[in-house]
């Protein structure tokens, strides 16, 4: 039969499978090798000519810097708080919208799918103005919770657009034989609907979490004290007018990410759960 | 009929959207409502403030500036450039992580890392891996053999804009990737398995299975990166600033300028209104097939 | 039920977040912001400085509020736009005409005039008359230095230069920097180039740029500052002079574009170069980049090099309170604490800046006897100042495009330059 040129066909493809992996592998990781490998200079072998991959007289001295000289255990919390709720809050209500949008075709749905995203297309430096004036009027200008609704407007509409793709993917046939055996719309959606696209929520609330944590524009002009100071404002104070403290800069943001990568391992099991959950027993 | 979280209030089935899509409209309305208008209210105020109370010469000075073409054909190309290589790598790597491949957890792991940093902050790095007297992309580059000499990615003319691509592609394929690999969970195996049985190529399971069934996701990933590639501001800014002259100035940065360097609070009013109504243009065929009854 | 659990959760981590935001207690107390918070000696002598003020005024509390040097602009015009502005900030003197425009700085004649009379004589002219608007004093000044040649003596000698003898005109300045861009250690590659400047849209472009514009006997706009004066055969002299450093007689390091003040220093500090333009910050920062070239023993400062006339740029900041402050006799209290004479003398002592105030940096032997500051100080009666209007960001960041443009390439330096004069004429007939 034809198993020789399948096993030729075979070997080929994944011989080129891991020559790609192993290239992405590269392009991803190698600004993190050089991260790592600048987080643990002294803030003088950082600026060498030509640059060292491997530090010379290796220090830990940035990591316990940015603890203890820059406040990064308040900036932590901060950037955990705001992050966590967002990313909860907009997907919940991403979803509820979704679902919504995917099983009801009431007038004006078209045009409150369109507005959903429009409200994305005006620019974060015209709003950021006005919505401070907001803010301050009600008092909680310089607040967590500020920012956190700041950030919901902005993370909703993406939500609702991600998961009602992924709702849509979840056959009627599972809401419609529920609802024979007596299940409310609320129950359909808690019971069914959500463990199904479980997976598409991953990428939900990473987004939320990555777009509440990763914001600078917001977080500097929605706080002034200290205690409110979120992790990537922390961050660009490593930029000074002088100097660019890159050791600190480096753990900083290496540091800065470890949220979100917690975050996925806890959420990827969910990732691998297909339509096995729920299904449609034929 | 359903009944409202067995309160015991009925509401007719067909009325439930309210409950659903009610609390992220009330949100939106309430919060960017005054925002919204407040800005795009400015785009009609004079510049010098005291010979009208509205003009349209905002607009007009849109059609004299200079630099608005070149910004507007930058953004296009990285836009385009962008999301279409987020698409492909994106799908690429989806696919090979659906795959059956030892380790998966940690290449997926991998391919996730890069949207972690904060897009300022990834500029700053990379800016400085950019360098051609201390930065480490080059010495990487010239201790292999591939350069003999430093490449200036951020200032030779013809390299400026693709550097900057290229780094917005390490740092937001992940986000498509992870869509499409939901995406990907979500096309039942049996079909590409009864498929095989009748012979069917790679190629053939390819576009009429997969492309077939991520369509709707590839919809989503393809209208969300491109509003938010339009929006791209802190990569490029931290890079180049819009440099070198204005070959990397893109919407995003030329508003920040008008904004906040030259206080020209209306121009740039203008110019997002402008910059909004393509947005809405670009996307409604999106909208269209989003909101398909299937 | 898992749903529940998590909506629970996160209303739970909502509601924490926000108790803690109302039981913050209101406070009555001025609100102080400058950029030099973020930075480690800075952040100690201004922390300093508040002790000393708050012993001399139990009655106030200063909370400060530090700000990315970057995003500064940003965030004090949104806040005041909203009429939220910290009570006293710090801007940079180039800031001020927008600031003024706007309205977001108060009006400090009142104060000025109960001080009595001959109050701002211990200042220096030029800066009293950078914070007045409409003629009034609308902003107090703060830090003055001026911009002037730091170079490596070790570097001269290797090269066969005197250290002793920095070049004055800048014809000489391009033959030294020919002499010092060489391949040191034989491999075929430049290893050091003659002069590392700003090529970047840094605020630091006009400090570095400006001896060479106004030495050559131009500027950027005509004295009414209605026209552009780029159309002088001076000015296409000096702009093609800057240019030719970098593209005919490479001079200056490859990737000028991307460079900013920060790399001009580390390539000091690193011996890629051999001079760079800076200011009173410029010995301790490249000696925390590289101690091991003992900066303060191989550097030295020279007066910036001339063609026709002496003349550098001036780096001033200022201080603006915020009209809606609701403490305004406090917070004139608090700025003309950190302009006195004997503060402004702890931030030189602290921090190497000049003051504005001629009774410091005229007189003080800590000054004087400095081997940087005593140049620095020298050469303030050149220091010259850029159009103050406020279209003046905008026309920098014009003709800074203008200037990328010729210096990679793009266009020839006569055509950058004369679209540059073109377009600022455009701006400013708006």
């Amino acid at each position: 039969m034809k198993t020789g040129s399948i096993l030729q066909k075979n070997i080929l493809s994944k011989t080129v499978l891991w020559i790609f992996l192993i290239v992405i592998s590269v392009y991803c990781l190698v600004p993190f090798v050089w991260m790592l490998s600048t987080s643990f200079k002294t803030e003088a072998e950082a600026f060498r000519i030509p640059p060292t991959w491997m530090p010379l007289q290796p220090t830990g001295d940035s990591y316990i810097g940015i603890w203890v000289r820059k406040n990064f255990g308040i900036y932590f919390f901060n950037s955990t708080v705001i992050s966590l709720a967002t990313a909860l809050l907009s997907t919940f209500f991403g979803a509820l919208a979704g679902y919504g949008f995917s099983r009801f075709f009431f007038r004006g749905r078209r045009f409150l799918i369109g507005f959903f995203l429009a409200t994305q297309m005006l620019p974060g430096v015209l709003l950021v103005g006005p919505y401070f004036k907001i803010l301050s009027r009600v008092g909680l200008y310089d607040t967590r919770t500020g920012l956190v609704i700041a950030f919901l407007t902005i993370c909703l509409p993406f939500s609702t657009w991600m998961m009602k793709g992924f709702i849509d993917k979840v056959p009627v046939e599972l809401d419609q034989s529920a609802m024979v055996d007596g299940c409310s719309r609320m129950g359909i959606f808690f019971k069914i609907i959500l463990p199904v696209v479980a997976p598409g929520m991953v990428a939900t609330i990473l987004f939320a979490f990555l777009l509440a944590w990763g914001d600078l524009l917001w977080a500097l002009c929605l706080t002034s004290s200290e205690p409110m100071i979120t992790v990537t404002l922390g961050i660009a104070r490593t930029v000074g007018e002088f100097r660019i403290i890159w050791p600190m800069l480096m753990a900083g943001s290496l540091v800065g990410g470890m949220p979100a990568i917690i975050l996925y391992i806890f959420l990827q099991r969910l990732l691998v759960q297909g339509l096995t959950a729920g299904a449609v027993k034929e | 009929m359903g009944s409202l979280l067995n309160l015991g209030i009925r509401i007719k089935d067909r009325h439930m959207w309210v409950l659903f899509v009610g609390p992220g409209v009330l949100l939106l309305v309430l919060v960017l409502g005054f925002p919204a208008i407040t800005s795009l209210s400015y785009s009609i105020k004079p510049e010098q403030a005291g010979t009208v109370s509205y003009t349209l010469s905002n607009y007009g000075n849109l059609l004299k500036d200079p630099f608005l073409n070149r910004t507007f054909w930058n953004t296009a190309v990285f836009v385009f450039l962008s999301v279409a290589s987020h698409m492909v790598l994106g799908l690429a790597v989806a696919m090979v992580l659906n795959s059956a491949l030892p380790a998966k957890p940690l290449f997926r792991l991998i391919a996730l890392l890069p949207w972690v940093v904060p897009d300022v902050v990834a500029g700053i790095i990379w800016k400085w891996m950019y360098n051609p007297l201390y930065g480490a992309l080059n010495d990487l580059l010239l201790k292999i053999g591939f350069i003999s000499s430093p490449v200036e990615w951020l200032s030779n003319p013809h390299l400026a804009l693709f550097s900057v691509i290229l780094v917005n592609l390490w740092r937001g394929f992940p986000f498509v990737m992870l869509i499409l690999l939901a995406g990907l969970q979500a096309i039942p195996q049996h079909l590409y398995e009864a498929a095989a049985l009748d012979g069917a190529s790679k190629r053939q399971l390819f576009f009429h299975i997969t492309i077939p069934g991520l369509k709707k996701m590839i919809v989503v990933a393809l209208a969300l990166d491109i509003v938010w590639e339009v929006r791209r501001f802190g990569l490029i800014q931290a890079m180049t600033q819009g440099g070198p002259g204005i070959l990397t100035e893109v919407l995003s940065t030329y508003t920040y300028k008008q904004y906040f360097q030259f206080f020209r609070f209306e121009y740039a009013s203008a110019i997002s209104v402008v910059m909004t109504i393509v947005l809405l243009l670009i996307s409604l065929p999106y909208i269209w097939m989003i909101s398909q009854e299937e | 039920m898992r749903k529940i659990v998590a909506i629970g959760l996160c209303m739970a981590v909502l509601l924490v977040a926000f108790s803690f935001d109302l039981a913050r207690a209101a406070q009555v107390t001025l609100r102080f912001s400058d950029w030099h918070l973020t930075e480690d000696v800075w952040n100690k002598s201004l922390n300093e400085g508040m002790d000393i003020f708050h012993k001399r005024y139990p009655n106030i509390k200063v909370t400060l509020e530090p700000v990315s040097y970057g995003e500064k602009e940003t965030k004090y015009t949104v806040e005041s736009a909203a009429g939220r502005a910290p009570d006293v900030f710090h801007v940079h003197a180039f800031s001020l005409p927008m600031f003024f425009g706007k309205g977001f700085a108060k009006d400090l004649t009142p104060f000025i005039e109960k001080e009595g009379p001959g109050f701002l004589d211990a200042w220096y002219p030029l800066p009293i008359k950078l914070m007045k608007h409409n003629g009034k004093m609308h902003a107090m000044p703060g830090d003055y230095m001026t911009m002037v040649l730091f170079y490596n003596t070790q570097m001269f000698k290797d090269a066969g230069l005197d250290p002793n003898k920095p070049p004055k005109t800048w014809d000489e300045f391009l033959e030294y920097a020919k002499k010092l861009t060489r391949d040191t250690d034989g491999d075929g590659k430049l290893d050091q180039w003659g002069f590392g400047t700003v090529g970047a849209k840094d605020p630091g472009f006009t400090l570095r740029f400006g001896p060479f514009i106004w030495s050559f006997g131009a500027d950027y706009l005509t004295p009414d500052m209605k026209r552009s004066a780029l159309d002088s055969p001076e000015a296409t002299e000096a702009f093609k002079f800057f240019v030719e450093l970098c593209t005919k007689h490479k001079v200056i390091p490859p990737g000028l574009t991307a460079m900013g003040a920060h790399d001009a220093r580390t390539q000091l500090a690193q011996k890629k170069v051999a001079m760079i333009m800076g200011s009173g910050w410029t010995p301790p920062i490249v000696n925390k980049i590289n101690p091991d070239l003992n900066a303060f023993e191989v550097l030295k400062a020279a007066p910036a090099p001339m063609k026709r006339k002496q003349a550098t740029a001036i780096w001033l900041s200022s201080w603006v309170m915020s009209p809606n402050t609701k403490h305004p006799n406090e917070a004139w209290e608090l700025m003309k604490f950190i302009t006195s004479k004997e503060i402004e003398l702890k931030w030189f002592v602290d921090n190497r800046v000049t003051s504005s105030r001629k009774d410091v940096s005229g007189v003080a032997p800590e000054i004087l006897n400095d081997k940087f500051a005593s140049v620095m100080a020298s050469q303030l009666p050149y220091g010259k100042v850029e159009p103050q209007i406020k279209q003046w960001p905008e026309i920098i960041d014009t003709f800074t495009t203008s200037l990328q443009e010729a210096t990679v390439g793009m266009k020839t330096p006569e055509k950058a330059l004369a679209e540059a004069h073109e377009r600022i004429n455009a701006i400013l007939a708006r």
